[in-house]
């Protein structure tokens, strides 16, 4: 439904987006993943036609955008990062005229209205004015309006940002539910949104593409070997010894000076786990831990992120373990485009 | 054109719901009915030339300039800037609309809340005509050199609405370029030279005025006012598409 060859886009002497290239396919919900100012909402700015690329195409369910930009635009729907309404406007007053500018009129613009505030229940707010809504309530508003136009394609820039917990939820719960009929691109530089509600991720950092692939073979790539973690109670003598001549373990790491607790990387793809305890059991060891490590998106993000940029002063993409920061003013300063 | 039917019914929804508008219309109207009651005692005076009042009316005093350069910032300034600056832009520029779609709905608005503020001065004909006579033609006439040259003028300040996201900067850029294009035609007064006097006549928007006040339709100024307005529209529209490019 999206294809994008070759993206790039610069800002006077400034790269923003280097030769970016993917393809999002019909029902699929694509997650884009990078530090602040990799060039996500450059990209995603592209890809529904408000700047055009410096170089590179953008299709978007068959269309060409830069050559017929109004029959591609009406195949899209979009959530900007920062919200923008007009906040003297009532709620249905604003879709009523959003519905107009997509050419809907009468009975069928009324239907399509109906439809996006039920969705994005926005139902008790539909007679207020919009600068009197909270930042929930708006976001909903501009989801709303993103899909008032039954669009096949819809791109949302960081559409939790700077929204509660309880927000949140809502939020990713509607998007889950357009999956099913609408394909979706979203960027985020939240990682656990990515797991909960990705098919597949590309990872982008300092506007390439680093990465991409699902959740899952990203991680498995990235952990390369899984890992298991074991505890002992006690002094288990020669443990470090026996637990690497086990078979399917690779090298063993102890992890703590004072408890006997080792990781073991995997070898052939066998789950060594089974062994341990066997291991245990003839040597009168009592187990307190056996753990299969897994990598999160996490690792892979901040080792694919950062390799670029040991030896500079400060790593500049910290891991976001939590929940969104309030913050997302500085989000944007290479991406920010002077208008 | 269903886009520009959109934009302009938006804007103008905007212009009715803003405060800025009511306080405009309120001073509007107070300077003009004070220009106006001038105007009829002046002309009460046996000593006075005499003339019909109304001619006096348009474009016979400073007030009405000054009225109508400060009406071209203020009531374009918000039309562009607001949206660059607020960053609506995004979702009104990525709708199936062109630029020139949204240029014209937004001007149409403006031209429409201009014509909406005269309005009411009409009434001032109808004092005239209650108590004495009134040739109706050079009206008509006068109302269209208000019309042709708010047009210009209001061009001129979506214009620069258009070029900046401060809708101070927007006004201040307004003011000043009116303020050119209006002392332009002034410089004929000035001159000596018979080909610049004849250029700057051409502009001199203040004998255009004069002209229509006493009835005389010259379809040079009304060219003049379409063919500048709409070139202002164009810049408006290129700025518009430039913004992708910065």
């Amino acid at each position: 439904m999206i294809e994008a060859v070759d993206l790039s886009r610069k800002y006077g002497d400034f790269t923003a987006v280097d030769g970016v290239s993917f393809a999002v396919h019909e029902g699929e919900i694509v997650g884009m993943l990078g530090p602040n100012g990799a060039g996500k909402t450059t990209t995603l700015r592209m890809i529904t036609g408000f700047l055009p690329p410096s170089s590179g195409r953008v299709t978007v369910a068959g269309v060409d955008l830069v050559e017929k930009p109004r029959a591609a635009r009406r195949e899209l729907g979009y959530l900007p990062e920062s919200v923008a309404l007009y906040p003297e406007m009532r709620v249905d007053e604003y879709l009523a005229y959003r519905a107009r500018l997509e050419g809907m009129r009468g009975p069928a613009a009324r239907e399509a209205i109906d439809e996006a505030v039920g969705r994005c229940l926005i139902e008790e707010v539909r007679h207020q004015i919009i600068g009197t809504l909270s930042k929930g309530y708006r976001q909903r508003v501009a989801l709303a309006t993103a899909i008032l136009h039954r669009p096949g394609v819809l791109v949302l820039d960081e559409p939790t940002v700077g929204l509660d917990p309880k927000q949140i939820i809502a939020i990713r719960e509607l998007i889950r539910e357009l999956r099913r009929e609408r394909t979706v691109l979203l960027s985020t530089h939240i990682l656990p949104e990515v797991e909960l509600l990705c098919d597949r991720v590309l990872i982008i950092d300092r506007g390439r593409i680093v990465a991409h692939g699902t959740p899952q073979e990203l991680r498995e790539r990235s952990l390369g070997k899984a890992a298991v973690r074991v505890g002992f109670e006690g002094r288990p003598e020669g443990a470090e010894e026996a637990l690497a001549a086990l078979p399917g373990v690779g090298a063993v790491r102890r992890l703590d000076v004072a408890e006997p607790r080792y990781l073991l990387e995997r070898e052939n793809g066998l789950d060594p786990r089974p062994e341990v305890f066997r291991l245990a059991v003839a040597r009168g060891w009592v187990l307190v831990e056996l753990v299969e490590e897994r990598a999160t998106l996490e690792d892979i993000f901040v080792r694919l992120t950062t390799r670029d940029f040991v030896g500079e002063a400060a790593p500049a993409a910290e891991p976001e373990e939590t929940a969104p920061p309030a913050d997302h003013e500085d989000d944007e300063d290479d991406e920010e485009v002077p208008s | 054109m269903r886009a520009v039917l959109a934009t302009y019914l938006r804007e103008l929804r905007a212009y009715f719901f803003s405060p800025l508008a009511w306080v405009v219309l309120f001073f509007f109207l107070l300077i003009n009915g004070f220009i106006f009651a001038m105007i009829v005692s002046f002309l009460n005076d046996p000593r006075a030339p005499g003339g019909p009042p109304l001619e006096l009316f348009f474009g016979g005093t400073l007030f009405f300039w000054l009225t109508l350069l400060f009406l071209g910032p203020v009531l374009t300034m918000r039309l562009l800037s607001e949206e660059l600056r607020s960053g609506s832009i995004e979702v009104l520029m990525t709708a199936p609309v062109t630029e020139g779609e949204v240029v014209a709905g937004k001007y149409l608005a403006a031209l429409t809340f201009y014509l909406f503020l005269w309005l009411p001065t009409l009434a001032y004909a109808g004092i005239i005509a209650y108590h004495s006579e009134v040739d109706w033609g050079p009206v008509a006439a006068g109302y269209l050199g208000i019309l042709g040259i708010g047009a210009l003028f209001l061009a001129v300040g979506l214009f620069a609405s258009a070029m900046t996201r401060s809708q101070l900067v927007a006004a201040i850029v307004t003011f000043a370029l009116l303020i050119l294009l209006f002392s332009f035609g002034l410089l004929e007064n000035l001159l000596s030279g018979e080909t610049a006097k004849t250029v700057f006549g051409y502009l001199n928007l203040w004998s255009h005025m004069d002209e229509f006040a006493r009835g005389v339709v010259d379809s040079r100024r009304l060219i003049y006012y379409l063919s500048a307005t709409l070139f202002f529209l164009f810049l408006t529209s290129r700025a518009l598409e430039a913004r992708k490019w910065r």
